[in-house]
C-alpha cells in the first residue's frame, strides 16, 4: 500500500535564519491512518504540518531539499488552490482562522471555494454541523463564541471540505479541558465513522494516545522516534530525556518498572492503567 | 437583537423584511435627491420621513443623537463659511453687520440651502449604517455582481478594524493597569504615546496577516490561478430572497427619483423662488 | 511566492531592496488581497481617530492621522496600498457622518496621496528604513506634493463642487488638509517607517514592484 503522504530527506530552512527548521525527515503516512505528533517547542512540528498542506513553500521564503509528495505528487507541482482542497489544515489559534461574518458562512466558505453548488454545501452543512453539534451556532459570528465552540466550527469547516488528509496543528492548545475532550470526541468520530487519515500535532497526550495509531516524535528539527503508538511509549525513557512527559497513568508505571516492582508493557491509557493494577493488586478477584 | 454597522436593531424590526439590496439601492438614489432640491422646507420633509423609516425599523433613537454634534457642528462651519469666511459682496442685500464684518442675505440664505441638503444626506447613512448588519452589506454587494474578491475584502476589513481596536484596548489596559494616566498631560506627549501605539498595531496586523493568509490558502482559496475561477455558489444569497415588496420599493425609489428630476427640470418645483421657507427668513431677517 | 538560494541574513541595499533579484520569483497572491483587508481596517480606526479628534468639518482635519497608513502602506505594499489607502477614507468619513456622494467624491485626492509616495521611493529607489538623508528628504517632498494634490482637490473640487463651502472660504479648507495630512505625515510617516521596514521588507507581503 503506498503512502498518501511521503516525506523523503525532507529539509527546510526558513530564509534569514541559521539552521533548518527540519532536517532529513522521512515521514510515511498511510490513507486511514490517525498519526500524532509531539516534540517540544521548537522540534519543527508546525513546519511539518504547513509542508504537507504545501503552504510551505508556497506561502513562505526559504530553502527546500527532498520531496514532500501528497497522493502520490509533489506538493510544489499541484496548481494553486489544490493541494489544499486535498489537506485541511486546522490552526491552533481559531480566531485567526476566521474571516466570515457568521459561523455558517465560515462553514461554507471552503465550499464554495471547491465551485460545490447549493445543495451540495447544503448537504455538507447539515453533516458537518451534526458531527461537530454546531447547528445552535450557525447565525452567530465567530468572534461571539467561546473559545472551545471556535475551535470546533474552524474544525468544522475544514471537514465540510472532505480533505482526503486533515492536519491539526495543537487544536487545543488554547481551549480549556471540558472543551478539548470535546474536540477529540469529534476526531474520535471521525475515526471510527469517516476513516480520514488524520495528523494530530498535540501535547495533550491523554486524549490523543487512544485515537493515534501511530507516533511520531520530533526533536530538534529531526524525527527522532516513529512507531505505532504501544511500542512508541514503551521507549518512555527516551521520550523523558527528548522533554516529552507521557500521561501520568503510563509514568507512574515507568516508576514501578524501575524500582523492579512491575515488569510488562506499559498501559497507554488510564483505563488499561486501572485494568493492569487491578490484575497486580487482585489477582485473584481481577473481573477483567 | 441584531447588531448592525451603528448599533443594534431588535430582530422583530420590519427593516429585516427587505432585501439588503433595497437598502443599499435607497442609500445610493435617496442620498442623490438633496441635490435636486433648492428649497430646504423639502429637504427638512425628507430628513423627517427618513428619521420616521427609523424609528419604524426600531432603529434606537440615541445613535442619531451621535450625529447631533456632527450636524452642528457642520451647520457653524458651513454658516462661517459662507458669512463671516464669505468675502465681501457690495451686489448682495446686508441684513446685519458683526463686528465690522457684513452679513449677507443671499449668503445666509445659500448656507441654509446647502444646510438643509446636507441633513438628509447624512441621515440616509445614518439609516443605512444603522439598519444593515455587515452580512447585509455584503450580500447587497454580491447582489450586484461585484467580484468576490471585492465583497470578502470587504469583509475582512471589518473585521481587521474590529480587531485593531481591541488591540488598542488591550495596549491601553495593559498600560493603565501598570499605573500609566494621560489625564492632564500635554497635547504632545498624547501623541507622542499615539505614536508608541500605531507601532505595535502595525506590527500585529502584519503578523495576522500571515494567520489569516495561511487559512484562507487552507480553505481552498486562490486569488489567482485554475483554482481562483471556480463558479462560486454564493450560499449566503440564499437566505435572501427578492420578494414583491422588495421589487415594489425599489420601483418606487426609482419612479420618486424621476419624479423629482421632471418636477424639478421640468415644471421647476423645489427652486428657491417658490420655498415659502426662504420667503419667509428673508422677512424675518430683513 | 518566492523561494531564494541564500539563506543567511545580508544587509539590503536600496537597490536591491526595490529590485527583483536573478532568480527570485515574486507573484501575486493571497497574502496581498489580506494585506488590503487588513490595512482598510487599520486605517478605518486609526483615521476615524482623526476625524474625531482634530475635525475641521466634512472629513477634513487639522491633524489627520490616517495619512500614516495611507502613504506608509503604499510605500510598502505597492499598490495593495494605494487600493486600501484610496478606499478606507470612505468608510471612517462614513462612519464619522460625511454623507456618500462627498465621500465618494474624496477618491481621487487619497489616491494621489497614497500612490505618490509609493513612486517616489520605487522610481528614486529610496531606502523604506530611511537609512540616509536623501530618503527623508524624497518622503517629505512626496509627503508635500500628494498632500497639496489632495488639499486642492478635496477642498476645492469637491466642497466647493457640492457647495459646501464659498469660494473665499475654500482657502482655509486647503491649509486645513494641507497641514493637516503633512504635519501628521511628519510626525508618523517617518518613526513607522524607521521602526518598522526592516522586518516588512523581509515579508512575503512586501512588494518590490507595483503587485508583487
Amino acid at each position: 500500500m503506498s503512502a498518501i503522504i511521503e516525506i523523503r530527506d525532507y529539509t527546510w530552512q526558513y530564509l534569514n535564519t541559521e539552521k533548518p527548521a527540519l532536517e532529513a525527515i522521512n515521514v510515511d503516512i498511510y490513507e486511514g491512518e490517525f498519526v500524532g505528533i509531539i516534540g517540544p517547542n521548537g522540534a519543527g512540528k508546525t513546519t511539518l504540518a504547513l509542508s504537507m498542506d504545501g503552504l510551505i513553500p508556497g506561502q513562505y521564503h526559504g530553502v527546500k531539499q527532498g520531496t514532500v509528495k501528497v497522493m502520490g505528487k509533489e506538493v510544489d507541482d499541484y496548481p494553486r488552490g489544490q493541494l489544499q482542497r486535498q489537506v485541511g489544515v486546522v490552526f491552533s489559534d481559531p480566531e485567526a482562522q476566521f474571516t466570515a461574518m457568521t459561523v455558517e458562512d465560515e462553514l461554507v466558505f471552503g465550499l464554495e471555494n471547491q465551485g460545490l453548488s447549493i445543495t451540495e454545501i447544503h448537504e455538507r452543512l447539515e453533516w458537518v454541523t451534526e458531527l461537530t453539534a454546531l447547528k445552535p451556532l450557525l447565525p452567530k459570528p465567530p468572534y461571539e463564541i467561546s473559545g472551545g465552540q471556535k475551535q470546533r466550527v474552524a474544525l468544522a469547516a475544514v471537514l465540510a471540505m472532505m480533505p482526503k488528509v486533515m492536519v491539526l496543528d495543537e487544536p487545543t492548545s488554547m481551549l480549556d479541558p471540558i472543551s478539548r475532550k470535546r474536540i477529540f470526541e469529534v476526531l474520535g468520530r471521525l475515526k471510527r465513522e469517516q476513516h480520514n487519515t488524520v495528523i494530530v500535532i498535540e501535547h495533550s497526550l491523554e486524549n490523543l494516545i487512544p485515537l493515534a495509531d501511530c507516533m511520531i516524535l520530533l526533536s530538534e528539527g529531526k524525527v527522532a522516534l516513529q512507531a505505532a503508538t504501544r511500542e512508541f511509549f514503551q521507549r518512555i525513557a527516551f521520550l523523558l530525556e527528548k522533554g516529552v512527559y507521557p500521561p501520568e497513568a503510563m509514568q507512574f508505571f515507568y516508576h514501578l518498572m524501575q524500582n523492579g516492582w512491575y515488569n510488562g508493557d506499559l498501559p497507554l491509557t488510564l483505563d488499561e492503567a486501572a485494568a493492569k493494577l487491578e490484575t497486580i493488586l487482585m489477582p485473584h478477584h481481577s473481573t477483567r | 437583537m441584531n447588531k448592525t454597522m451603528l448599533g443594534y436593531v431588535p430582530k422583530e424590526s420590519p427593516i429585516y423584511a427587505v432585501h439588503p439590496f433595497v437598502k443599499l439601492y435607497f442609500l445610493l438614489i435617496v442620498s442623490l435627491f438633496p441635490m435636486f432640491v433648492a428649497a430646504p422646507e423639502w429637504n427638512f420633509l425628507l430628513l423627517v420621513f427618513i428619521l420616521a423609516l427609523m424609528v419604524i425599523s426600531r432603529v434606537d433613537i440615541r445613535i442619531v443623537r451621535i450625529y447631533i454634534p456632527v450636524a452642528i457642528s457642520m451647520g457653524s462651519i458651513i454658516l462661517i463659511s459662507y458669512t463671516i469666511l464669505g468675502g465681501r459682496h457690495p451686489e448682495f442685500q446686508v441684513i446685519f453687520n458683526l463686528f465690522g464684518l457684513p452679513i449677507y442675505w443671499e449668503r445666509v440664505r445659500d448656507a441654509m440651502v446647502v444646510y438643509f441638503r446636507i441633513l438628509p444626506m447624512i441621515a440616509t447613512m445614518v439609516f443605512f449604517l444603522s439598519t444593515s448588519r455587515e452580512r447585509d452589506i455584503i450580500v447587497a454587494m454580491r447582489t450586484i455582481r461585484l467580484p468576490f474578491v471585492v465583497t470578502y475584502v470587504f469583509a475582512m476589513a471589518l473585521r481587521s478594524a474590529g480587531m485593531v481596536l481591541e488591540d488598542f484596548q488591550i495596549v491601553r489596559q495593559a498600560e493603565q493597569a501598570r499605573g500609566f494616566d494621560p489625564t492632564g498631560k500635554p497635547l504632545t506627549y498624547k501623541i507622542r504615546k499615539y505614536i508608541m501605539y500605531m507601532i505595535p498595531l502595525f506590527a500585529l496586523s502584519l503578523r495576522r496577516s500571515e494567520e489569516f493568509t495561511n487559512a484562507l490558502v487552507a480553505r481552498g482559496y486562490a486569488f489567482t490561478g485554475e483554482a481562483s475561477h471556480v463558479k462560486r455558489a454564493d450560499y449566503v444569497l440564499t437566505h435572501y430572497t427578492f420578494k414583491t415588496h422588495d421589487a415594489i420599493f425599489t420601483t418606487l425609489i426609482t419612479l420618486a427619483f424621476i419624479a423629482l428630476l421632471i418636477a424639478r427640470y421640468g415644471l421647476h418645483y423645489f427652486s428657491l423662488d417658490h420655498s415659502w421657507f426662504i420667503q419667509w427668513l428673508h422677512a424675518v431677517l430683513s | 511566492m518566492s523561494t531564494t538560494t541564500t539563506p543567511a541574513r545580508k544587509e539590503l541595499t536600496a537597490e536591491q531592496i526595490w529590485t527583483v533579484q536573478p532568480g527570485e520569483r515574486r507573484s501575486v497572491g493571497v497574502i496581498h488581497i489580506v494585506i488590503t483587508a487588513l490595512l482598510i481596517g487599520i486605517g478605518f480606526v486609526v483615521g476615524s481617530f482623526g476625524s474625531i479628534s482634530f475635525p475641521l468639518g466634512f472629513g477634513v482635519n487639522f491633524f489627520w492621522t490616517g495619512i500614516a497608513v495611507q502613504q506608509v502602506g503604499s510605500i510598502w505594499f505597492g499598490l495593495w496600498g494605494v487600493i486600501a489607502g484610496t478606499i478606507f477614507p470612505f468608510f471612517s468619513n462614513a462612519i464619522a457622518g460625511t454623507p456618500f456622494y462627498i465621500s465618494a467624491a474624496y477618491i481621487p485626492a487619497n489616491f494621489v496621496q497614497a500612490f505618490l509616495p509609493a513612486w517616489a521611493f520605487r522610481y528614486f529607489k529610496a531606502d523604506p528604513r530611511l537609512r540616509s538623508g536623501r530618503d527623508y528628504f524624497i518622503l517629505l517632498i512626496a509627503m508635500i506634493v500628494s498632500s497639496a494634490f489632495g488639499a486642492l482637490w478635496s477642498p476645492l473640487v469637491v466642497l466647493r463642487g457640492f457647495g459646501l463651502l464659498t469660494t473665499e472660504s475654500v482657502p482655509l479648507f486647503v491649509w486645513g488638509w494641507f497641514g493637516g495630512n503633512v504635519v501628521a505625515g511628519i510626525v508618523f510617516n517617518f518613526i513607522l517607517l524607521k521602526a518598522l521596514s526592516g522586518v516588512v521588507i523581509r515579508t512575503p507581503a512586501f512588494v518590490k514592484r507595483w503587485w508583487a
